[in-house]
């Protein structure tokens, strides 16, 4: 990173919110909002969030609290204070929070004044906080994260793709390779954890297989899933350690920094960890756009979606609700401090996005090294695609159901079309059971 | 002449003096244990969800289908595998330690202390320790055996930097039931330790004088007597084992696959985690039989040893 670079970074620390985008609601005295939300994997994020809040506040005569926590207790803290009718005004989610629809706002009123005001939201982020069953807005979604390829350009120089892989298929013969001549694995996680869950769901998309169908059907038992279940166990065997069964939401970083992976599939704050620690790795370092499988390609996203439970009234629920839309309406500084790693379900909110991709800010090398996740942007896809992201689809990624199914297989103790019929089963059970109380279609 | 009794007070009544004495036990248990079993019968026959309460009854519906569950059914196993083998180590890790213990020796506070320090320690913070510990790319036993030559290439136990101990299926179950063994030891340890200081020293005065040695009166006089108190310890030791999600929830979250998945945690990832109350009611509530039976034949055991 140049000294320029750096000294525009920390100048754009200071530079204040825009007034102007700030309403000024003027609430009744002692009105206060609370968030609880995901510790971001870029800090200088939430030095960022911290005092937009607290200027909306003064803005507003709002008090407001924030709380931060690892994104992996959002569920259990968000069920917790749900049942007990109390707790905060906000929750920000990382994974989906659509088995909790009961107890929360329908956010439909602030998602139509949404459009309204900043045009068209991406369709992964509409899919994954409407509920077409119930016909409801469980959450918010202003923003989300791609997962995308991060691949060591050395490695994959010497074995012929100096571009990283384009394919699963070049991706198992590249990585094999690679593993073969160096000893260093390929890094996708089959284990219960949230970077396996979404890279495991990405491949089965690519080769044509889901869990659901449009309209909410189980689909996952189908030639498509079985084949990239076969494709990954092989994959696994093949250019991966026995690692990726324990892989956790901090393995990806620690491989990329530590030098020892070829290829993962993460949002951008891997590598920004190691631009941070050492440049001229960083550097070394190359982002692919979605893979492509015998279906197409298409990347997941992480989503960053907001929730109100519905124990939150009054003067608390209309500054909560303005919150939302005026960080919505702030989404510009929101990418720019999380260092490109939140991206806006609102295109139009970051008009600036496809300059930085292009000229990333925060001085990558090249400067373009973002720029091929452009064309990504509009095609990604979130937890239930093709369907919505539903309470079925949240509980089969509580139970960790699909990547046990593909580590199954990979581990040898079945066959990948006897992992996928026994996944199919215990999908169907969660399926219909959410079915009964009306909050899943199809059937 | 007047009378010297004493002028009335309640506290001189025995029944009123026991309900005091009682009653902090009795109000923890009901609504620290009470009312939450009582909760989890509710939901796990009703059709609840987090955020909606409708205690609509469903009959048996959610016990039929998490039996049906061939997770669930995996998950019972393994809980019922941790809990059984822990419980050998525990039991005769615990029984050298007490007896090493009750011995007098230089150091032996300081050693005890120590000792005790698994089971002083939050379990959330031990956990962390161990996770550090056997992470799969940075462990420190791992770089030991590295540089002991026992791993890398050529090493003798694997050509691979690392041994992946939560992410081998055996390696994690392994490291799971140590850990909880490591956990639980400390108490089994320190109940055994009062039941042997309770032995009359007249009784091994006694064997002594008859010419009984060590081994002998350890296991003719000492684990006889003892007997009782280990039944209680062992029963202390499986319940907590049994229903316990912290140590995997921390080390695993039930990986590799379900290998490491217990009860506690199935519950919790159904129950909490993915919204469905009900059927992760239905789930921590198959453990319950197991536990009675278990708790009712042990404590009869232990009585009946107690009176012999």
């Amino acid at each position: 990173m140049t000294s320029l670079a750096k000294l525009l970074i920390l100048l754009s620390l200071f530079v204040p919110i825009p007034a102007a985008v700030i309403a000024q609601g003027g609430y009744p005295d002692g009105t206060a909002i609370s968030l609880l939300q995901w510790r971001h994997f870029v800090p200088r994020h939430d030095e960022w969030f911290d005092a937009f809040a607290q200027a909306w506040g003064a803005a507003n005569n709002v008090a407001v609290s924030i709380d931060r926590v690892n994104f992996a207790e959002l569920p259990a803290a968000l069920s917790a204070e749900i049942e007990s009718g109390g707790g905060h005004t906000i929750i920000e989610m990382l994974s989906s929070p659509a088995a909790f629809v009961t107890g929360l706002h329908d956010l439909g009123d602030i998602n139509r004044q949404a459009l309204a005001d900043f045009g068209s939201q991406q369709d992964h982020c509409y899919a994954a906080s409407y509920l077409p069953a119930a016909d409801v807005y469980y959450g918010f979604a202003y923003g989300y994260s791609l997962n995308h390829g991060n691949y060591d350009i050395e490695l994959w120089t010497e074995v012929g793709y100096p571009q990283g892989p384009r394919t699963y298929e070049e991706l198992l013969a590249g990585g094999r390779a690679i593993y073969a001549a160096s000893g260093i694995p390929v890094g996708i996680g089959l284990s219960p954890d949230i970077d396996s869950e979404m890279a495991t769901r990405q491949i089965i998309w690519s080769f044509g297989g889901s869990i659901q169908d449009e309209r909410e059907n189980v689909v996952l038992n189908s030639p498509a899933t079985i084949a990239a279940v076969a494709y990954l166990a092989r994959l696994q065997n093949e250019a991966m350690t026995a690692e990726v069964f324990g892989w956790t939401g901090a393995s990806n970083n620690q491989a990329l920094i530590a030098g020892e992976v070829s290829f993962i599939q993460n949002p951008d704050s891997a590598y920004r960890s190691l631009q941070a620690i050492d440049e001229g790795a960083a550097a070394n370092i190359g982002f692919t756009a979605a893979l492509a499988g015998p279906a197409g390609a298409i990347n997941g996203t992480y989503l960053n979606i907001a929730v109100i439970p519905a124990y939150v009234e009054g003067a608390q629920l209309a500054a909560a609700k303005q919150f939302i839309l005026d960080l919505t309406a702030n989404y510009r500084e929101s990418t720019f401090h999380s260092e490109l790693f939140n991206l806006p379900c609102f295109p139009a909110t970051v008009a600036e996005l496809p300059g930085w991709l292009a000229d990333d800010p925060y001085g990558s090398t090249p400067a373009d090294k973002f720029a091929i996740l452009a064309a990504d942007l509009d095609d990604a896809a979130s937890l239930g695609h093709p369907g919505p992201t539903n309470p079925a689809i949240a509980q089969v990624y509580a139970e960790h159901i699909i990547p046990n199914m593909v580590a199954r297989v990979a581990l040898g103790e079945l066959s990948a079309k006897e992992a996928v019929a026994r996944a199919h089963e215990r999908v169907e059970a969660i399926f219909a059971r959410w079915r009964a109380q009306g909050l899943v279609g199809g059937g | 002449m007047a009378s010297l009794a004493l002028p009335s007070f309640p506290l001189d009544n025995r029944r009123v003096v026991g309900i005091l004495f009682l009653a902090p036990a009795l109000i923890y248990i009901l609504l620290l244990v009470g009312f939450p079993f009582l909760l989890a019968i509710a939901f796990g026959f009703s059709d609840v969800t987090v955020g909606n309460t409708d205690l609509s009854f469903v009959g048996l519906r959610n016990f039929e289908a998490v039996w049906e569950n061939d997770i669930f059914r995996q998950v019972f196993a393994t809980t019922i595998r941790f809990t059984l083998i822990s419980q050998v180590f525990i039991l005769l890790f615990a029984n050298i330690l007490a007896i090493i213990f009750t011995q007098e020796f230089t150091g032996k506070w300081f050693a005890r202390f120590i000792f005790i320090l698994p089971w002083a320690t939050p379990v959330s913070l031990a956990m962390i320790g161990w996770l550090w510990m056997l992470d799969t790319k940075y462990s420190p036993i791992d770089y030991l055996l590295l540089q002991t030559g026992f791993l890398g290439p050529g090493g003798h136990l694997s050509n691979d930097r690392n041994l992946f101990w939560l992410a081998s299926p055996d390696l994690a179950q392994i490291s799971v039931i140590f850990v909880q063994v490591w956990r639980m030891t400390p108490l089994a340890t320190v109940i055994l330790m009062a039941g042997l200081s309770s032995i009359p020293t007249d009784i091994l005065d006694q064997a002594e004088v008859d010419g009984s040695r060590f081994m002998r009166t350890l296991l003719m006089i000492k684990l006889p007597l003892i007997l009782p108190i280990m039944v209680i310890a062992l029963l202390f030791s499986m319940i907590t084992m049994f229903g316990d999600m912290t140590v995997v929830y921390v080390l695993t979250r039930g990986g590799p696959v379900d290998y490491t998945r217990v009860l506690g945690l199935y519950s919790f990832q159904v129950g909490i985690e993915g919204g469905n109350l009900a059927q992760g009611a239905a789930i921590s509530l198959f453990a319950f039989p197991l536990l009675l039976a278990m708790a009712i034949f042990m404590l009869r055991a232990a009585s009946r040893a107690e009176v012999r």
